[in-house]
């Protein structure tokens, strides 16, 4: 009980948004598929099917990220979707603890309403063009603390997911993504960041077909 | 990009390169390739630019941890600059790079003995204290040279937002009204201020935070983060303000009333994605009715 599993999309947009971002702390909201959540019940299964980047500047400010998550909320019951946890990347390369992180308050509130929620800090040290592992740690509220998940066990939905998140880092996809940092300076930008969406879904779709050539 | 880098001539890198450098844009990767292109001929025919060129070089170089690149460039201006510290500057760089803090320490405190109001030197010493992690160590430094340098615009608002990271809400205010006096025009620096005020809460922060939201939008209607600051504000003044006949109520709700038709007509006028949901329904949820 309890796994948690991401989407590749879900996953890339955080990824790419560190890439985006180096030099800042990043943060975000990940959301989870709502049809398989049962309301109220502890430590479920999680099926993060995408994410929101937040800010990369003014973490410890709270007003735009009121904003930022009543808007999340909307798009997120729209389309059956539950805000079930928290992303994070430390501004100092060493930093790849939750303590560093910018935003704990934010998580606090998400798992009020979400016990089950999860926090991931993407792990700086790890994150490579060429990713090997996924570079993130999974992290369980339990008993007041975020308590560190076994870290080898991200689960991703299709196969190939580092493969083609490295791909997308090397062709500089992290330039596109829009944070909703980048949509209060200029409200014309997505930050549901589609366009990413279904780059990775014609990757996927090719993805698929190679899978199926060497199964035969 | 849209254009293609390699069919760029040596002119057009150079004022890429100049566009760049003035906008303070981060381009590492794009300078460094640039850097190939340009080092032999073309840059010894460029004048006194020159040197702003290696400057630009040497540092996207350290950016992207090239340090034998930069070392090189380093070594090209030296040699044209023997004892210049500036060129010592960029020594303490690469060695801050190379996480040998200890050593650039020692390098940038030889550049202040040297010369006492080298204030870029200082500031380095307040980023090295940082990448340690060092957040009180690094403010009280900053604090000690803000002592000396009172008009470093910048430094005053890299301690505005140190102070933001230890959550000591009101120092980080009192940095943020300096710069307001130091750029009574500039638009953010109102907001940034509202932004402290409105996350500090309590009535009397509340109040403040509306004003120079009001402020903000005064020198840019245009400002969308004032102005959904705004919008927060007055919500959450008005729910502090019960008496319906009270004199601040009404304005609270006037303007409240007023952030939500402009933010509506100003996310219209974008013309935004069709994924975006509109701010004007988020604003309706949240507004209190009267």
């Amino acid at each position: 009980m309890g796994e948690v599993s991401l989407e590749t999309s879900a996953y890339a947009k955080l990824i790419l948004h560190a890439a985006k971002y180096p030099h800042c702390a990043v943060n975000g909201v990940l959301l989870a598929d709502g049809t398989k959540i049962r309301s109220g019940a502890k430590n479920q299964d999680l099926d993060i099917v995408d994410t929101v980047p937040l800010f990369h500047h003014s973490h410890y400010l709270s007003p735009m990220a009121e904003i930022a998550l009543t808007q999340i909320e909307t798009i997120a019951q729209a389309d059956n979707r539950v805000i079930a946890g928290y992303y994070a990347a430390c501004e100092n390369f060493r930093d790849n603890t939750v303590e560093k992180c910018p935003g704990q308050k934010i998580a606090e509130k998400i798992v009020e309403h979400f016990p089950s929620a999860v926090f991931i800090v993407i792990d700086n040290k790890k994150f490579v063009q060429h990713l090997e592992t996924p570079a993130i740690k999974l992290h369980k509220y339990t008993e007041g603390k975020w308590k560190p998940k076994d870290a080898n066990k991200v689960l991703f939905q299709t196969p190939y997911v580092l493969e083609t998140v490295s791909h997308l880092l090397q062709r500089g996809v992290q330039k596109d993504l829009i944070d909703f940092d980048n949509y209060l300076d200029d409200l014309s930008q997505d930050w549901t960041n589609l366009g990413i969406e279904k780059l990775i879904a014609s990757i996927n779709a090719s993805n698929s077909i190679d899978c199926k050539e060497k199964a035969y | 990009m849209s254009f293609n880098y390699d069919e760029l001539s040596h002119t057009e890198i150079f004022d890429l390169l100049r566009q760049w450098r003035e906008n303070n844009e981060r381009r590492s990767e794009d300078v460094l390739y640039f850097s190939e292109v340009i080092v032999e001929d073309p840059l010894h025919k460029l004048g006194s630019e020159k040197y702003v060129v290696m400057e630009q070089v040497i540092y996207a170089a350290l950016d992207c941890h090239y340090y034998t690149i930069a070392k090189l460039w380093i070594m090209m201006l030296s040699e044209e600059f023997p004892g210049s510290l500036r060129v010592l500057r960029y020594k303490a760089a690469c060695l801050e790079a190379e996480e040998k803090y200890e050593e650039a320490m020692e390098v940038l405190d030889s550049i202040i003995k040297a010369d006492e109001t080298n204030s870029a030197a200082r500031k380095r010493r307040v980023a090295i204290l940082k990448a340690q992690g060092l957040i009180q160590e690094a403010i009280k430094e900053l604090v000690d040279y803000l002592k000396k340098f009172m008009s470093d615009m910048e430094a005053w608002q890299e301690l505005s937002e140190l102070y933001l990271q230890v959550q000591e809400y009101s120092k980080a205010a009192f940095c943020a009204e300096e710069l307001i006096l130091h750029q009574p025009h500039n638009h953010l620096m109102h907001q940034r201020l509202a932004d402290i005020r409105y996350t500090m809460g309590g009535v009397d922060n509340l109040e403040l935070a509306k004003s120079y939201y009001c402020q903000a939008l005064k020198l840019n209607p245009d400002n969308m983060r004032a102005l959904l600051g705004l919008f927060l504000v007055t919500n959450t003044l008005l729910s502090h303000y019960k008496s319906s006949g009270s004199a601040k109520r009404k304005e609270a709700f006037k303007l409240s009333q007023w952030a939500q038709s402009e933010a509506t007509k100003i996310q219209r006028k974008a013309q935004p994605p069709p994924t975006i949901p509109a701010l004007t329904n988020m604003m309706l949820s949240l507004a209190v009715t009267d």
